[in-house]
């Protein structure tokens, strides 16, 4: 089943994954025991998602405590086994200021060391990794979400600008940066905007395989003409480019590595990470590359200790806030030469495009990728992936991005 | 699996005040990020990656650190933002702690900053967005307008500050007076900080009764300001931080411990019957806090104490909560002199969140002003050697309790973990 699946995926070279098979040495030189300049791996034990839906007939709290409650059941833990809870909610998006208190019995965080990660909820995956490596902590419980039904995300997208220049002229937003941000990829390599729609098309396709995959992004007949045709957002960024926020939840759990051997017999280690963030004015920008994923990258395959991406890495699951940023970050990523798409698969699952829920859309990439290194993808399994990135990312034009390594490995 | 040794760098403060409208808001981050170099004798080369927050709905820009890049220094860096409301300043310093302490290649040194500019915003409309999502129901309900706005009074920071008070009041049996020697303590100390609001060197407890009531028992007098002003501090390893000073000070516990969301009680969440100044999350906290640092008689082994009170009757409650003091016993020690700079458990020698209180920041500052006093480099410093502090902060809805053990020692014993 996977293997017929994962053919029908453009991006997929079922001959780079025949290479990796025959490479076992190196999966067992990162299995052994901390080497210089790595870090100690992190075990992903559970997960749950709550399927992304425009208006999701439930509250924020009902779906946070499904979401964590989910993923305690995914690894038989009880609430008594969480020492942290780390959340990913914005205030802005939520409608309250100090958001994560009211969610404090929902998520399990009731007399636990809490916190809150005002970003994609990524990043609240590394501040949960960071309390697993402190020691502190043997169960940190991470988890995000919003509801986009309630908000206008355009609107607070406003308010990220700067309040006395660009915000009163009303001229600079999440659309329009994205729209410059595909004319720049566009100019520079000499692209067309076919190519760009290839990609949506491409993850559109891909939903239609993932059971939690927003119903309206699932699109299996979908052409590159009804994706230029559908409405200009901003030039030349149309309706369909664009990964529609909507409403939903996740949770991943993260222990140490001998605690999660103990949890259970395959969980999926983190082996790497790196962040970055660059400059705010676009205009101080190269919009055609993303020097901020090119750090991350950098920082993620130095800890994780890969020095050749591309034949290394089975799958990636990156955060695409619109089409072409798939293309801009698999470049800067080093998966993929300037200009063109990934050999290896890239969003099996549909990436962002297939529900973003803004703070948990990097969470779920990380979930994707588990699901993927556990063989549990179902319909949009890659057939033996053994290693992949998962990336997450806020502000204009990813501003700040984060990328992960996960890799699979036996007890 | 065991973290690294964690200490702390260095400190830096912007000038707080009632409007900072000098500068606009990363113009007031960076005074602080300057001052903080500067007295860590380094610059932004040193920097390994940068932890950031601040009360997000208050200035009304949402991450604001996207646009304040450079002026942090954060271009081409690393950058996490945490965020929990009146903590915010506190779980930033722990996220700096676990910044550290997780060992990520790369990163030894981290910048953490906090700040408010109170000004360019409204606080009280920021605060009522805590209940906005309640607004729809009760007007539902039947409930005017009217006694909406009464509702956001009273469910504003104040109107849960009188309801602890009269808790705390009832139970201890202080007075009026009694808060405002708290407050007339802490006016003092201010005045005697370089970087707070709220100086008051000749202040006196005549003066603040004289004052109307702002929500029985609280007075205007006794309130806390709201402030424009900044924190930054550098968090870093143990080898590392003899570069940046002489007497490195190093953090050997942390918590954030949230008790249930008791004010509201909202959705099925909480009873909303607790006594709001019974505060298990802060008896926990302190706990977990204390069994990490080794620390089995907070009351003996604690030196020196920076709690986060913006209302007198916190700073009482706290000391009690956090194991200093016995359970209703704390106004006593403020009458006898025991909390004052020179007496045997000094209390907020920098004038407390009572005297300044830049949100975001202001739980950042308590670690801060900890820090320096067992550096020996706060403007108010104590005349005794001060070997172990801590540094305290509250938020959300009365519920999320952080705290920061510091020493000049390296962690003695490590419980819980692996």
């Amino acid at each position: 089943m996977g293997k017929k699946l994962s053919a029908k995926s453009p991006a997929t070279k079922p001959v780079v994954k025949q290479e990796m098979k025959q490479k076992p040495a190196r999966q067992q030189a990162t299995q052994a025991s901390k080497k210089e300049g790595t870090m100690e791996r992190v075990g992903i034990v559970g997960y749950c998602q709550i399927k992304p839906s425009l208006d999701l007939q439930m509250d924020r709290y009902e779906a946070a405590f499904k979401a964590v409650r989910g993923a305690l059941d995914s690894a038989n833990l009880k609430r008594k086994d969480l020492t942290s809870v780390i959340s990913a909610t914005n205030d802005y998006y939520d409608g309250r200021t100090i958001s994560n208190c009211f969610t404090v019995e929902p998520s399990g965080s009731y007399l636990k060391d809490e916190s809150k990660v005002e970003m994609d909820g990524a990043y609240a995956v590394l501040y949960g990794m960071m309390r697993v490596l402190s020691g502190n902590h043997k169960l940190v419980a991470v988890w995000g979400g919003s509801m986009a039904s309630g908000f206008p995300y355009e609107v607070t997208t406003l308010l990220t600008t700067d309040p006395t220049f660009d915000r009163t002229k009303e001229l600079l937003n999440i659309m329009t940066a994205g729209g410059f941000q595909m004319r720049a990829y566009m100019e520079k390599f000499g692209i067309s905007a076919e190519d760009i729609a290839n990609i949506a098309v491409k993850n559109r396709k891909n939903a239609a395989n993932n059971e939690f995959a927003l119903p309206e992004s699932q699109d299996a007949d979908i052409t590159v003409e009804k994706v230029l045709e559908s409405g200009v957002l901003s030039s030349p960024v149309t309706e369909l480019m664009y990964s529609r926020p909507c409403d939903g939840m996740a949770c991943v759990l993260l222990a140490p590595e001998k605690q999660a051997l103990k949890i259970t017999n395959s969980p999926v280690w983190i082996t790497g990470v790196g962040y970055s963030q660059e400059q705010y004015y676009l205009g101080e920008r190269d919009l055609s590359k993303s020097l901020s994923m090119e750090n991350a990258a950098k920082m993620a395959f130095k800890t994780a200790g890969i020095t050749n991406p591309k034949k290394e890495i089975d799958v990636a699951e990156l955060f695409e806030h619109f089409a072409h940023e798939e293309l801009i970050l698999s470049n800067a990523i080093g998966i993929s030469e300037p200009g063109s798409q990934s050999e290896i698969p890239v969003n099996p699952s549909g990436g962002a495009m297939s529900g973003n829920v803004l703070c948990a859309t990097g969470l779920v990439r990380i979930i994707e990728c588990a699901k993927q290194i556990k063989n549990e993808a179902k319909d949009h399994q890659i057939s033996g992936a053994k290693r992949a990135l998962a990336s997450g990312q806020i502000g204009f034009c990813a501003q700040n991005n984060i990328l992960y390594v996960l890799e699979g490995g036996e007890k | 699996m065991a973290g690294r040794q964690v200490a702390i760098g260095g400190a830096g403060f912007s000038a707080h005040a009632s409007k900072r409208s000098d500068v606009n808001m990363p113009e007031l981050v960076h005074e602080a990020v300057e001052d903080c170099l500067k007295n860590a004798n380094c610059d932004i080369n040193s920097i390994d990656s940068i932890v950031f927050g601040n009360m997000p709905s208050f200035e009304g820009v949402n991450y604001p650190e996207l646009w304040m890049t450079d002026e942090i220094g954060a271009r081409n860096k690393p950058l996490l933002r945490v965020t929990t409301g009146g903590t915010t300043g506190g779980s930033i310093g722990i996220a700096g702690y676990y910044n550290v302490t997780a060992g990520l290649p790369g990163i030894d040194t981290v910048l953490v900053i906090g700040f408010e500019q109170q000004s360019c915003g409204d606080t009280s409309i920021g605060l009522a967005s805590v209940a906005y999502a309640e607004v729809s129901a009760y007007t539902k309900f039947g409930w005017s307008m009217e006694k909406n706005s009464k509702f956001f009074g009273a469910g504003a920071a104040i109107g849960i500050a009188s309801y602890q008070a009269i808790n705390y009041i009832k139970r201890s049996g202080a007075t009026e007076e009694d808060l405002a020697r708290v407050v007339v303590q802490n006016r003092h100390n201010a005045a005697k900080t370089w970087w707070t609001h709220l100086k008051m060197p000749d202040l006196t407890i005549e003066e603040i009764l004289d004052t109307p009531y702002i929500s029985y028992p609280l007075r205007y007098g006794m309130v806390t300001p709201a402030s424009d002003g900044a924190c930054a501090m550098l968090f870093t390893t143990e080898e590392k931080a003899k570069d940046f000073t002489d007497v490195p000070v190093y953090v050997n516990g942390v918590s954030s411990v949230s008790n249930e969301n008791a004010a509201m009680g909202y959705a099925g969440s909480g009873t909303g019957q607790l006594d709001p100044c019974e505060q298990i999350g802060a008896v926990e906290s302190a706990k977990l806090a204390y069994s990490q640092a080794g620390i089995s008689f907070p009351e003996k082994e604690i030196d020196y104490i920076e709690v986060y009170s913006p209302f007198p009757n916190q700073e009482l409650q706290w000391l009690e909560r956090l194991g200093l003091f016995e359970e209703n016993t704390a106004h006593l020690r403020y009458r006898d002199g025991t909390t004052a700079p020179n007496g045997e458990l000094p209390v907020n020698c920098s004038g407390g969140v009572n005297s300044t209180n830049a949100i975001g920041a202001s739980g950042l500052e308590r670690i801060a002003e900890s820090a320096l006093q067992i550096m020996g480099k706060a403007s108010n410093q104590v005349p005794r050697t001060v070997h172990t502090a801590i540094g305290h902060s509250w938020g959300g809805t009365i519920n999320l309790v952080t705290l920061m053990v510091m020493s000049d020692q390296q962690k003695r014993k490590w419980k819980g973990g692996e």
